[in-house]
This record gives structure tokens, sequence and C-alpha cells, in this order.
């Protein structure tokens, strides 16, 4: 990999736990959702990350916690490589905005598209010159046109392809650096989901705006991101470059993802390593959370967290298969393992 | 660029849902409005249009004289006289009350203050529910329990006790209606506010809300300008409600003489309370004068039964299933279909002659032809079905895809009956063929339907994730279905059976006490399966039975599915969007667009060598997991609305190959390559030069 120039915004040993009340009346005992948990992630000028996992993974929150909508409960996150402020000033806001899943649910039905467009730009003052100007630039931008009939139309008298793209309008409305996607396809029809992809794209390619793609779904996140990064259970067990992620799965949860995902391509039937369904994240396994559907586990697997091994240039996976057996005998007995690895040295030079 | 654009002149023929606000027009709020119109015209007009004075006494046509109760012989009084109340006459169209006063006027000029007091309070009591409401909602944590315990104080005081406690205590109360209304309006509250907190608090996390939060908008701004907009209907209605109520409430205090009296000093406002209230002081009832006290009670009576009429069409306007109700009932009247049944089954009402159909292909289980299926009756009737044909063949999957609005549910549910109106079939035949004889299903009566379902038919469908029962366990639920179609099963014998079936779907047998909540999203579906095939059916009839689990636990499931179709030997009909999956799965497919099977084929044949440039676009949709990336386009345009579909060919404004026939004339499902396939497309009619993207060869022809 080439030097890699500093990232626009990094989430740093992110930890998101939610307490839920257990049992019923005032004195029930409060536990922990460990929704996430030591997550770090980076985010790229010109690049489209996506972060891929099954519902429950926590991939959502990670996208809120750079989004600054919620708070981590450790870590922290970092834009242009200052912590970001507490309580989400706007001028936070203006650089990294947020594209809602459900784009029935995520714009106000008594409202015009031109009030979606205006607010964001009366709100960071850019509301100074021709607002109508603005707001149809916007609209081309998203390749809704003729934008004076779209400004004047209401979200009901969309479809759910028009009304995602005036979504994704109404972030770019304050000039962000950073997109943050949460599963921006997976409500609209299958024949425009690519239209919309198509327009991340180019807002990559164009407007170099960093990009958090969040899906559950990899052969898209494949077609669009740059970068993948495989979420299981609250923590993150793999990253690469996307290709080489589908191509060349290194983590035993990723090459069940893959093998589950629908492709017609598939000469035989896939064969599922890996059976079940996710564990609560109340009581989470020990060790690797993966342990208990993992066909390859070891012993210390259920006893101990794996190290994040670099396995190839940019490719990243947390599993003990990827530590060779004299480390992990070492590691047991209190060496830190990996010492000598990729990972440990970048994060020595920061 | 890339992008496809989504142009206006694209969107226009097939995206123009015209939700325009419309109110409802039934004749219920058509006469609710006209009531409550006639009030407001004579509370502004009617202080001019009286033709006397509310308090003049008419000595003219005094007639007779009526001793003033506790005066004359045998009392310490001398005698004193009223004059005889007179019935209705021309001089007098309600006649006039024990004073010489005329009705008519006290009741014209009465509708002033009494329709000023309720619409006044209602707008303080609104305007006081919606601070309370909407803050409470919004903010929520110690603001919201500090403000909703002072709602819950009030909604617990009873409310016509303390409005007499108050009424009577605050000074000079009578005497303006301010202060009444004011009065009114602390009593009426704190119910409104209820509900609208409740409103706002589902609306604080919509995503709208949110979406504004993120763009740095203030708190204040997003209240008032994201909020309350989503609220006007519920704050209407509970405008209207709270204005009933004061009127009910200014005319109970009145009647009780504290809304003030225009003899009083300082003198109060003539209103129907007072009315009543005099006519009830004077022996009005007891001397049969209805003319007096009758009026007022009407009007009362009916200006309530306007507001709650108007009320009513607001209601219908918030919930559009109501609007649903109330609009197509009566058409569904009119065409003779009995909307209400309890046990549902579409109807059927074919203009045509049912189509000759002949013998049953020898493997064919379900045999659907010709199938049209309308929302609706008559003229406002949408077509969400046209014309289609499909053949369940023994031991096979077909796979029906498409978008949402396809129809390829109603399809599949109409074939088996199971749409409520407005749905209704209007032409086409449906064959099933059972063991003990082929059933028409759209001649069928209710108990041949009822024999069929379940044991025959069996349907998992898209929302079973809540179809099981969450308040009995699962195991009782088998049990239930059993002890129904399977009587000579002992109590043991069916718990057996309900166990062999959770273990033929992946489960193990113990959940069988569990509760619906206790297992997981795939093991409820795996639970609808093993149900749907506990009766061993012939067909089974899957709605995007996976469409809301993980890729993992979908991959599971269909993997099971499969394993029992070759074991039990069942025809499976499996609805999905998804077509890369639907490829893998299926022997055959169908796909449909806009309401009509437009290409049918065996599923490598169709994927490999699509013949209907939207399945090739369709197929073009689905990144590959393989391979070096390219970009791709998808397919330009949205799809069609079924109220408003496109002329000739539905899917010609998104065709990049489109005909000039295309635009006029609809390609019916004809032959293509043998016997195998079928596609509806004018490209394939023999007289064009096929793309070469629709003219790969097909690998089924090759291996043959």
């Amino acid at each position: 990999m080439t030097k890699p120039s500093a990232p626009i915004l990094e989430g740093q040993n992110l930890v998101k736990h939610f307490w839920v009340k257990q049992g019923r009346g005032p004195f029930a005992r409060r536990a922990p959702i460990r929704a996430v948990d030591n997550v770090s992630i980076r985010l790229d000028a010109g690049k489209v990350t996506a972060l891929v996992g099954e519902s429950g993974a926590g991939k959502t929150t990670v996208g809120r916690l750079l989004a600054q909508v919620v708070r981590p409960d450790a870590g922290r996150v970092l834009l242009d490589g200052k912590p970001a402020p507490a309580g989400r000033p706007r001028s936070y806001a203006a650089q990294v905005q947020m594209v809602f899943q459900d784009p029935f649910a995520s714009l106000n039905p008594v409202h015009r598209v031109r009030h979606h467009l205006a607010r964001p730009l009366q709100i960071h003052g850019f509301g100074t010159g021709d607002v109508d100007a603005a707001v149809a630039d916007l609209l081309r931008r998203v390749a809704l046109k003729p934008p004076d009939q779209f400004a004047s139309k209401f979200p009901h008298e969309l479809s759910g392809g028009q009304r995602q793209r005036v979504a994704i309008a109404r972030a770019l409305a304050v000039r962000p650096h950073v997109l943050i996607a949460d599963e921006p396809v997976s409500m609209l029809d299958v024949s425009i989901r690519l239209g919309v992809l198509n327009l991340l794209a180019d807002l990559r390619d164009e407007e170099r705006l960093a990009i958090l793609y969040v899906t559950h779904d990899i052969a898209s996140a494949r077609y669009l991101a740059d970068t993948i990064s495989v979420m299981y259970a609250g923590q993150l067990v793999e990253s690469a470059p996307s290709e080489r992620l589908t191509d060349s799965p290194a983590h035993p949860y990723t090459q069940l993802l893959l093998s589950a995902a629908p492709d017609p391509d598939r000469p035989a039937p896939p064969h599922l390593a890996g059976r079940g369904a996710p564990p609560s994240l109340l009581a989470p396994p020990s060790g690797c959370r993966f342990h208990p559907r993992c066909p390859y586990a070891m012993d210390i697997c259920k006893r101990q967290a794996p190290p994040s091994v670099t396995v190839a240039d940019g490719h990243v996976s947390a599993c003990w298969l990827h530590v060779d057996a004299a480390q992990r005998t070492s590691s047991e007995n209190g060496v830190p393992v990996g010492a000598g690895s990729h990972i440990d040295k970048e994060k020595q030079k920061r | 660029m890339t992008i496809d654009s989504t142009t206006i002149a694209q969107a226009e023929p097939t995206f123009q849902r015209s939700h325009t606000v419309r109110l409802p027009r039934s004749p219920k709020v058509i006469g609710g409005a006209v009531i409550v119109a006639i009030f407001g015209l004579f509370a502004a007009i009617g202080r001019w249009v009286a033709p006397y004075s509310p308090d003049a006494t008419d000595t003219k046509n005094w007639v007779q004289h009526v001793l003033v109760p506790g005066t004359g012989p045998g009392t310490e009084f001398p005698a004193n006289y009223y004059p005889l109340p007179l019935g209705p006459s021309a001089a007098h169209w309600l006649g006039t009350t024990v004073f010489a006063q005329d009705v008519f006027s006290q009741l014209v000029t009465s509708t002033q203050a009494t329709l000023f007091v309720g619409l006044l309070a209602a707008a303080i009591a609104t305007g006081l529910s919606i601070f309370f409401g909407v803050t409470a909602g919004y903010i929520g944590g110690g603001t919201d329990e500090g403000l909703s315990l002072v709602a819950n104080v009030f909604l617990a005081i009873p409310g016509l006790p303390l409005l007499i406690v108050l009424a009577d205590y605050v000074p000079y109360a009578g005497s303006s209606v301010i202060l009444v209304a004011v009065i009114i309006a602390v009593t009426a509250w704190a119910y409104s506010a209820r509900v609208l907190r409740a409103q706002t608090l589902s609306l604080r996390n919509r995503d709208f809300v949110e979406a504004a939060r993120v763009s740095g908008e203030g708190r204040l701004r997003i209240i008032v300008a994201e909020v309350l907009p989503n609220l006007i209907p519920i704050v209407a209605a509970s405008f209207l409600y709270t204005t009933l109520y004061a009127i009910y409430a200014y005319v109970a205090i009145s009647f009780l003489g504290l809304g003030g009296s225009p003899t009083s000093s300082p003198p109060g406002l003539w209103n129907w309370g007072e009315m009543l209230r005099e006519g009830f002081a004077n022996n009005a009832v007891r001397g049969g004068w209805w003319w007096w006290w009758a009026p007022p009670g009407v009007c009362v009576a009916a200006l309530g039964t306007g507001l709650a009429l108007l009320n009513f069409g607001l209601d219908e306007f918030i919930n559009p299933r109501l609007r649903i109700a109330g609009f197509t009932g009566k058409a569904a009247r009119k065409a003779g279909i009995n909307s209400r049944t309890a046990t549902v089954i579409t109807p059927v009402m074919r203009k045509s002659a049912i189509p000759p159909t002949g013998a049953m292909p020898a493997d064919a289980v379900l045999e659907i032809r010709g199938l049209t299926v309308d929302y609706g009756y008559g003229e406002d009737a949408v077509h969400a079905v046209s014309d289609c044909d499909l053949v369940l063949r023994r031991g096979k999957v077909l796979g029906l895809a498409g978008e949402s609005g396809s129809g390829k549910t109603t399809l599949a549910l109409a074939a088996v009956r199971l749409l409520r109106p407005p749905a209704v079939i209007t032409a086409g035949a449906v064959r099933f063929r059972s063991p003990k004889g082929v059933v028409d299903m759209l001649d069928a009566t209710q108990p041949q339907l009822r024999a069929v379902r379940w044991s025959e038919i069996a349907v998992v469908l898209q929302s079973s994730l809540n179809a099981l029962n969450p308040v009995t366990s699962v195991g009782a639920q088998f049990d239930d279905l059993l002890r129904a179609h399977r009587p000579l099963l002992g109590r043991s014998g069916r718990a057996d059976r309900a166990g062999e079936l959770l273990k033929m779907v992946g489960i193990n047998p113990d959940r069988l006490r569990s509760y619906p909540h206790e297992l997981s999203g795939g093991m409820r579906q795996r639970a609808m399966i093993a149900m749907a095939l506990a009766l061993d059916p012939q067909v089974v009839i899957l709605d995007e039975p996976t469409t809301a689990l993980d890729v993992v636990t979908q991959r599971e499931i269909i993997e099971e599915l499969i394993g029992l179709r070759d074991r039990l030997g069942f025809a499976a009909l499996f609805i999905t969007h998804d077509l890369s999956l639907l490829v893998e799965i299926a022997d055959e497919i169908a796909v449909m667009y806009a309401g009509r099977v437009m290409e049918r084929a065996p599923a490598a044949s169709l994927f490999h060598a699509p013949r209907l440039p939207y399945t090739h676009g369709l197929l073009h949709c689905f990144p590959p997991l393989h391979g070096r990336r390219a970009p791709m386009e998808g397919i330009p345009g949205s799809p069609p609305d079924l109220r408003d579909l496109p002329t000739g060919c539905a899917f010609h404004p998104r065709c990049r190959w489109a005909l000039e026939q295309c635009r006029t004339q609809v390609p019916q499902l004809s032959l293509v390559d043998g016997s195998r396939r079928e596609v509806a497309c004018w490209l394939h009619d023999g007289g064009q030069t096929v793309p070469d993207e629709l003219a790969r060869r097909d690998p089924m022809l090759v291996a043959q």
C-alpha cells in the first residue's frame, strides 16, 4: 500500500453499550447490550468504505457514532485529526452528513422538496444568496431534472428512488466532506438501486466525498466500495480492499457471508460453513465471538479474543488462524501477540 | 456521467400519485358541514336578523294571564300575572315565553354566545394541549414526567364538578364569556394533551425528525416546523371534539345558573343554557309550552350532531383504513358484493365467459389461466393483475419474480381466493388437482375452499414472522391445527407429529413449549413453514418467506425447503423480488411487470439467455460476487403506478429497444425457442432483428 494519507474521519476503539432492563419493575437489573465493542474505522477523501454485517451486528450504530448522533462510551471520533467536539455543533454537521435507510420516512411528508433542501442551506449560512438557484443546483447534482419541477413537489409525489436522491441532495446541501449512508438502497426497488449507488460513486469521484456505505448486501458493497469492513456481533472481524475481501476472504465469518449470499453463477449449491445465528449481545461468547459457529474453532478461540492480523497489504483479519502456532502459545502465556506485525508497527508510529 | 437521469419526462407517465388533499365526501360529512355552517351563519348575523330584541316584551299580544306562583288568593301577596306564552304564529315563529319575549329571537341571539364560548374554549384548550402534549412528547425525560403528571391530575378530576366549582367561585365568571371559556378550557385540555403526547413520541423517532437534527436544526424549529404540521389532523379532530364538549359544558353551567343571566347584575349573555334554565324555572314543561324549551334543546343536539359528523369525516381522513371502507363499501354494494364477510374469500365477478381450458397437463397441480384481479369496482378499479397464466407442476419450484407493485402476491393469493374485497377476480380460471379430483377454485363454495386450504394448498405469508399467536405456545398452535384437521390423532399422536414437524425444519422439539417471542426470527419462520407443511399439502405458496431474514438464515431456510420439496414432493410457488436468489433455487421462473407475466422460462435459460428487455435489465441490477468490477446501469426510470399505466407495453418508457408498436399495443405472451419458454415482447414477433443481448444461446436448448 502506498503511504496512506490522513483520514478525514476516523473512529478509534469505539465502544457503545445500550443499557436495557432485565425483567420488570423499578428495581429490575440493567444489563448492557454490547452493540459496538472496540471498533476502529477510517474514512478517506474520495473513497467509499463499506461496513457489512447482519442485522444486529452494530453497523448502523458505528455509522451513528461517526455522525455523532450518539456519543461513544469509550474511544474517540477524529475529524481531520482533531477530536470531534461534544454536543454535535453545527460546524460538525456541516462536515459530516447522513443519508437514512427509508426514503419514505426520512422526508417530512408535509414539506415540499424545496423546504428540505433550503433549510440546511439557511441553517449553515449558505442562504444569503439565491436559495432557489442553490436548490436547483443540488437537484441537478443528484440528477433530478428539470429541477424547478422537482423543487415544488411533495415527497409523496416522488418515487422511492427520487426520494432517496432528494435525501442525498439534502445531505450534500451543506457541502460536507463525509457522507454516512445507512442502507441507502435496501428499501428501494431492485431496478433503481444501481442508479442510487452510481450516484454515490459519482459523488466520490467528482467531489472527493468520503462515504461510509453501511449495508447487509456484500455484493453491492463489492460493487461500490473501495474498502470493505465486515462486522460480526459488535466487532470488526475483517477489513480489506473490496475485491480482495470478496475474492479471498480471510475470516471464517466473511467466508460464511459470501457462501450464503445469492449468486446465480455458482455451479453447485453452496456449502454453508458455520450455521446458526449470531449470539446475544447481552452475553456474548467468550474469546472470539464467532467461535460457537466457526468450523475451524480452536481451544484458544474460546478463551481469548483474537488480535487483528495483517494477512496481506491492507488486509486485516481478526482471527487466530492467521497467528502462527508458536505465537498462539506464547500469547496464552501472556506475551502480546503479533509484536512484529504490521498493524502494531503502524500503531507505534502513531 | 453514468447517472441515469430520472427526469420528469420519464417519470411523468409512470409516477403520478395524486394525493391531493381530498376530504371524504360522504353524506355524513356533508350533512355535518351544512349543520355547522347554518349555526355559524346565525351566530354571525343573528343579532341583525332577529325580528325582535330578545329582551323585549310584546305587550300587544298579551291575551291571557297566568298567575305567578306564590301570589294571589291564599298567599300574603297580591295576585300577580304573567302573560300566557303564545304558541308559534306568524308574528312569533316559535311563539313567546311567559315574559312575552320572542323565542325565535332569543334562540338566534343565543347562538352567538354559545358558539363563541365553544370555539374560544376549544381554542384555549387546544393551545394548552399542544403546549403540554408536544413539549412533553418531544423533550421527554423529566419534562415529560412533570407535564404528564399535571395532565393526569386534570384527567383524574371529574370535569363537570370541577367546572361547577370553578364557575361558582370565580367572581364575575357569569358576566364574562371569556372567563367562562377559560374555565371550560381548563377542564377540557388534558385528554387531547395525552393524545398529542403519544403522537409526538412516535413522531420524535421518525427518520425525518432525526434528519432535521442531523442537519443542525434547532429544537424549537423542529417542534414547530417538522413535528407540529404532522399533527394538524389530530389537532383539528381534538379541536372539534373540544368545541363539542365546551358547548355542552357552557349549556350545562348556564342551565345551573352559573353561566350568567341577562337579568342578573352584571348581566350575562343570552345562550341556549340560559333559555333552558328560564323555561324550566317557569314551568314551561308542566305548562306544555314546548315551543319554549324544545328549540334550544334541539339546537344543542343538532349542533352537537353536526360537529360529531364533521369529526367523523376527519377521522376518515386521518385513518386511511376507514376511508377505504367508506369509499369502496358503497361501490361494493352496488356491485352486489358483501364486503363484510367474516371469512376471507375473494369474490369472483367474471364478465366474459369462462375461457375453454381443456384437460389439465398431466403433471400440473395448480393451473392458472387468464387470471385478472382488480382492486375496487367499476371505473375506479385498479387492474393489479391482468390476464396471467401459470402452471405449477408436481415437485417443482416455480419462481415468481417482480418488483413491488408488480402484482406477484396478488396473483398468488387471488388464485387461492385469499384476498379480501375490494379485490375482485374479474376474469380467468384456476384449477387445482387434489388427490380427490380437480377443484375449480373460482367456482368453489366456501366449504370446498376450506377443505382445500391448508390441507392441500398451504401459504407462508410475507409477514408470517408476526403470524404466530403471541399468547400461546408454539406447541398449542400445532395442537389446534392438528386437532381441527386430523381428528383421528389422539393427544399424544398430535404431540408426536408436532415434534416431528419441528425436527423436520431443524428446530429442537423442546421448543414446542416456547412462546413465539422466545424464538428468533429465523426460527419463527421455520415454525411457520412447519405449520404450512403439517397436513402434507400438494402446493405451498411462499410469499417472500426470507426477505426479512439475514443472508445466512435465508440460505439455511431455503436449503431446508428444497430438501423438504425433494422428500415430500410438493409443488412450490416462490415469490420474491430477488431474481438472483430465484435463479439458484427455482426450476422455472415467471417475471411479472405491472400486473402481467412478461416472461416465463426454465431458470437457467432465463438467467443465461433472457429474451425480455426487462428481465435482461433486472439481471443486470445485481452486482456479481466475482470477476472484474465494471459499472452497471440498472434500469432507468421507476416502476409504473398501476393507477396510471403507460399505454401499450407497460415497460416501454424504460426500455432501450422500444419500438413504435410498443407504445400502442400490448404484447401477448407467446412461445419462443420451441415449446419451453414464453415472452411478451414485440421484439420477438418474428419481424424484428433481435438485439444481441436478447438473442444469446439458450443453454437448455444446447443441452437437448
